[in-house]
């Protein structure tokens, strides 16, 4: 035991010091706080609205209903014919001309969007958003409607979404933050798995090119050299995440001070357009995005300590999991090029489990597909923490975790078995198939 | 203190060792040659628990070898290395530590062993900044740091420079005479004469001989002589007393080498030669370990 503990240090220290980390380790919250201040930054541009000047060329008799200027598109008629306008859209002050030509309201066609630059997806729905609105009033109007009942047609209805909890008692929840929450953890757990777990893999091979692991085997069993080091670096990994949140937190909060302080009217505007939910898409876009607004608030209803808890279990368990397979991988190769054949059938899983996750959870948490992605080891790390956010039943979260704990103790056992063959086979290419015979070995 | 009985490893496809059976005494420099691919290192690593034998076992002190035994063995692989971004310092000392020493008392070891061996500017160094015979010295460091009762070298001169080499076999003599036991795999033959009292020689998995350096070399000696006398070679001489292997002349001088008949002594031969010609040198020759090696080896294939 005393053995494992100095290698773990060893393992701990060796990273801690190198350069890389530390400059790593601070680098990486100033960009994710820059990352954060931008998006906010953004956001509220967003909202107040580039607005986009459009000439509206209007040679439709029939359409008599107008374009209604919103925030983020103003419509300007102009009585001048497309070749005019277009030769004359920059001295005029516009930034797109739109083309409205004769058609059957039923059947529109030949509409044009032109400028000197290309026109967004966003603004492209924006403005045949708009259109469609102008053609279903004119139509409605035609069959009878006063301006009066139009006004009247429209009521704005905002849900507000509770979910049901376990003791019946209602929480807030928002599809929106909790995607986003679900993507975010998503996202760091692969990276990590990833991250570390072929730090564990550099390891092994560069103590079998270095020629140590010999004189490490003589003192050492081969299955406290692993662990040492399997152990060693998820510490690594610990303190990189756990130094991260610390720093990422404090250069935000500093950073959201500062702006905040610089402009209360920006607030002001930030903070209304979070409440507004108004039938702006963009805007709507932005108060979803906005970091400041329904993820702190869903934040809040989501136990961020039980959160951070569970992930910081996944992220061992599944670090485990996957490290123990690349601590065997590494032991098998010569150099980090030969691992090519065996990264694939350990990437695959950990691939499948994070694209899945994305896609399929985020779209259906409570679903057959889902269950099964987050108690399967080999995916359930990335799945529950996609999960999470939405709410899982306490008895599939102890479920999964008892999984994972057993599929980690497997994997750990498979792989000690071919590590201790594999360290001490030198400039011998190594195939699947012999890998499965080193399993077998006796001692 | 040592004796392997028996020992069988098996890998798939290849038998590494076949039933072999050695002692090393106490106090003793045992040299375990063999070409390469013989089983050597396999042995070796059975020995210093790497790997378990099929079947055998090894006796360790009187006890059957197990790990608590690791501490009291030293092993110099010949496929050694050092963690490259590591001090020098740290990592002796991070070596000496997984063999059971305290920080305090390894400290003080490698401190009196970096003196001793003037490597004392090195400490602070990387392993990458060193040569290749810097490093070599090093590793013998952390191998005998912890005083372990058998010490195993896998090749231990390669890579040194004569002085170095002179100075590490100084070395092991020095350790020796303080009671430690080695285990010496060398190709060098001319070391295993210099160094080793006993040796094995393992080829194809099985051993093929052991015994003393002496002894193995008297037993071979085959009653051939150098012989040199003035003046030019006489086919007159009668040659039922000895056969003539090899003849040179140079300079109005005669250089023989002759293999004594069944059943002759150099005396009967001098006693023909003496009145034909003015002899200047008869020696015997005892066959080198180079020649054992690769006769004994020679004659298996």
């Amino acid at each position: 035991m005393n053995k494992i503990l100095l290698i773990i240090q060893r393992e701990y220290l060796s990273r801690v010091k190198k350069k890389s980390f530390i400059v790593m380790t601070l680098l990486t919250p100033v960009i994710i706080a820059g990352f954060y201040g931008i998006t906010i930054y953004f956001s509220i541009q967003g909202i107040k609205g580039t607005s986009n000047k459009i000439a509206v060329v209007n040679e439709n008799k029939t359409l008599t209903e107008k374009l209604v200027s919103t925030r983020n598109a103003t419509y300007t008629y102009v009585n001048q014919s497309l070749p005019q306008m277009k030769a004359n859209l920059a001295t005029e002050g516009y930034d797109y001309v739109l083309y409205l030509p004769e058609f059957n309201l039923d059947a529109p066609a030949g509409i044009q969007l032109l400028g000197t630059k290309q026109a967004g997806l966003t603004l492209n729905s924006k403005v045949s958003d708009d259109i469609e609105n102008v053609i279903r009033n004119q139509k409605l109007k035609e069959s009878g409607l006063a301006q009066k009942d139009l006004d009247n047609l429209k009521s704005s209805v905002d849900i507000d979404m509770k979910k049901i909890g376990e003791t019946g008692k209602e929480e807030d929840s928002s599809a929106g933050a909790s995607t986003v929450i679900a993507y975010v953890a998503g996202v760091l757990m692969f990276m990590f798995i990833l991250l570390y777990g072929i730090q564990v893999m550099r390891g092994v091979i560069e103590e079998k090119t270095n020629r140590i692991i010999e004189v490490m085997i003589s003192s050492v069993k081969p299955f406290q050299l692993m662990m040492g080091k399997i152990i060693g670096i998820a510490l690594v990994g610990l303190t990189q995440f756990i130094l991260w949140i610390v720093l990422t937190g404090a250069i935000s909060t500093a950073v959201v001070k500062i702006y905040a302080n610089k402009s209360t009217a920006t607030k002001t505007e930030v903070a209304t357009a979070m409440k507004n939910q108004s039938d702006s898409k963009m805007l709507k876009d932005a108060t979803e995005k906005s970091p400041i607004g329904s993820i702190q608030k869903s934040l809040a209803n989501l136990n961020v300590t039980k959160i951070i808890t569970l992930f910081l279990f996944f992220f061992i368990g599944g670090y485990l999991f996957y490290s123990a397979l690349y601590a065997a991988i590494g032991s098998a190769v010569d150099s980090e090029t030969e691992t090519q054949q065996f990264m694939f059938p350990v990437m695959m899983p950990l691939l499948l489990g994070y694209t899945l996750s994305l896609s399929v959870i985020t779209n259906d948490p409570y679903g057959n597909m889902a269950f099964w992605l987050s108690m399967i080891p080999f995916t359930s790390p990335i799945a529950m923490m996609v999960r999470l956010p939405y709410g899982v039943p306490d008895w599939q979260l102890a479920l999964s975790m008892a999984l994972l704990i057993l599929g980690f103790i497997g994997t750990v056992w498979v792989a000690s078995r071919i590590y201790r063959v594999g360290i001490l086979m030198y400039g011998k290419k190594t195939s699947l198939k012999e890998m499965i015979k080193w399993f077998t070995y006796k001692n | 203190m040592l004796s392997v009985n028996n020992i069988v490893k098996q890998y798939a496809g290849h038998r590494a060792l076949d039933d072999v059976s050695l002692t090393v005494e106490k106090g003793k420099i045992f040299g375990l040659l063999g070409p390469n691919g013989a089983g050597k290192t396999s042995l070796i690593r059975i020995i210093t628990q790497i790997t378990a034998p099929d079947s055998g076992e090894v006796i360790f002190n009187g006890q059957r070898l197990n790990s608590n035994h690791i501490a009291q063995i030293g092993y110099l692989p010949e496929e050694r290395g050092l963690y490259k971004k590591m001090e020098i310092g740290e990592q002796v000392l991070y070596l000496a530590r997984l063999k059971g020493l305290t920080t305090a008392e390894a400290t003080k070891r490698v401190r009196y062993w970096f003196e001793k061996l003037e490597m004392g500017s090195w400490w602070n160094k990387k392993v990458e900044d060193l040569s290749k015979g810097m490093q070599q010295k090093v590793q013998f460091v952390a191998t005998i740091l912890h005083q372990p009762e058998l010490i195993i070298l896998d090749e231990p001169f390669s890579g040194f420079d004569p002085v170095n080499a002179e100075i590490i076999k100084n070395e092991i003599l020095e350790l020796n005479k303080q009671g430690a036991t080695f285990i010496f795999s060398t190709h060098r033959m001319e070391s295993v004469e210099e160094l080793c009292d006993n040796i094995a020689l393992i080829h194809r998995s099985k051993k093929i001989l052991d015994g003393s350096v002496e002894e193995i070399r008297n037993n071979y000696r085959n009653q051939t002589y150098w012989l040199e006398y003035d003046g030019a070679f006489d086919t007159d001489i009668p040659s039922d007393i000895f056969e003539i292997h090899q003849q040179d002349h140079k300079e109005g001088k005669t250089k023989l080498k002759v293999q004594l008949r069944e059943g002759k002594s150099a005396n009967d031969m001098l006693a023909v030669l003496l009145p034909l010609v003015n002899i200047q040198r008869l020696d015997e020759v005892i066959p080198t370990m180079n020649d054992i090696f690769i006769e004994k080896v020679k004659t298996q294939n």
